[in-house]
């Protein structure tokens, strides 16, 4: 399974990679913002999409809005993983079309988990 | 202006939250320690972030460059001497999540403030100065050996 890791920050990209990496995940592809992510998923075989929501260009909920609204993209199973805690905000994303919500600190297993639910949700 | 308690301990939970959970060290509140950074660390690294809204200040890490290197290092998998370019936005990150997590924790109370981009400075010879009307704290921790000094900066409304 290939998994785009969309996040402006190339120290948190290493991190979930790292993680990808440790819980048997070990082909992805990395974006470092929304803009970046839709490219990517143009010319790329992604089977699943971890993002940050805060980032410059296109933030998260609005890359997440703009994978759902295309017909090649809209089935992909997508994680957001940020510190935006707040239920309105889990609440937006939701709305956006995240399938699961990963609030920063995680733990390996948290995102083992968060990927079995989105694949099997 | 003394610091309210649950600032204190929202911030101490959160660090060592963030230490666990995202770089695999555990870090222990060490109050023996001289209660600011010391003046003999030679290079110095500061990773901060502003919060501001309901209440407004600065969450701050102080570490030597060996502490750094090895925060970095420990976060991204790779050995401490190999660390290079890499240590700020290391640092930075460090300084972010745990001013996040404090975010979270203090809005389960009170209502939420925002946080800024991170800053990391890096140098030999500098100091901090803030406006008056703050309370200024450090917090002493020990990771294994290492001493780490996170710094909890309120402005009075």
């Amino acid at each position: 399974m290939r998994i785009l890791v969309v996040d402006d920050s190339s120290t948190m990209r290493r991190i979930i990679i790292n993680t990808l990496n440790k819980i048997g995940y070990s082909d992805y592809a990395e974006a470092s913002n929304g803009r970046e992510g839709v490219e990517k998923l143009a010319s790329d075989a992604i089977d699943m999409i971890i993002t940050d929501w805060n980032m410059p260009e296109m933030s998260g909920v609005d890359f997440i809005r703009a994978v759902r609204a295309n017909d090649q993209t809209k089935h992909l199973p997508v994680i957001m993983v940020t510190t935006n805690a707040a239920q309105e905000d889990i609440v937006q994303a939701l709305d956006a079309g995240v399938n699961n919500y990963v609030v920063k600190p995680f733990t390996p297993d948290t995102i083992r988990e968060r990927i079995q639910a989105a694949i099997h949700g | 202006m003394d610091m309210p308690p649950i600032l204190t301990e929202n911030l101490v939970s959160a660090a060592g939250e963030v230490f666990e959970m995202m770089i695999g060290q555990s870090i222990e509140p060490h109050p023996e320690q001289p209660h600011q950074p010391p003046s003999g660390w030679g290079t110095h690294v500061a990773a901060s972030v502003s919060f501001a809204g309901h209440r407004s200040g600065l969450v701050c890490i102080h570490t030597s460059l060996d502490t750094a290197n090895t925060i970095a290092g420990a976060m991204l998998g790779i050995e401490p001497e190999h660390v290079n370019g890499e240590m700020p936005d290391a640092m930075g990150e460090v300084a972010n999540l745990v001013a996040g997590s404090f975010r979270t924790r203090l809005a389960q109370h009170e209502p939420a403030s925002a946080i800024a981009i991170p800053t990391v400075t890096v140098g030999s010879d500098f100091a901090t100065k803030y406006a008056a009307d703050t309370a200024r704290v450090f917090y002493p921790f020990r990771m294994g050996e290492q001493s780490i000094y996170f710094e909890l900066l309120l402005m009075q409304r």
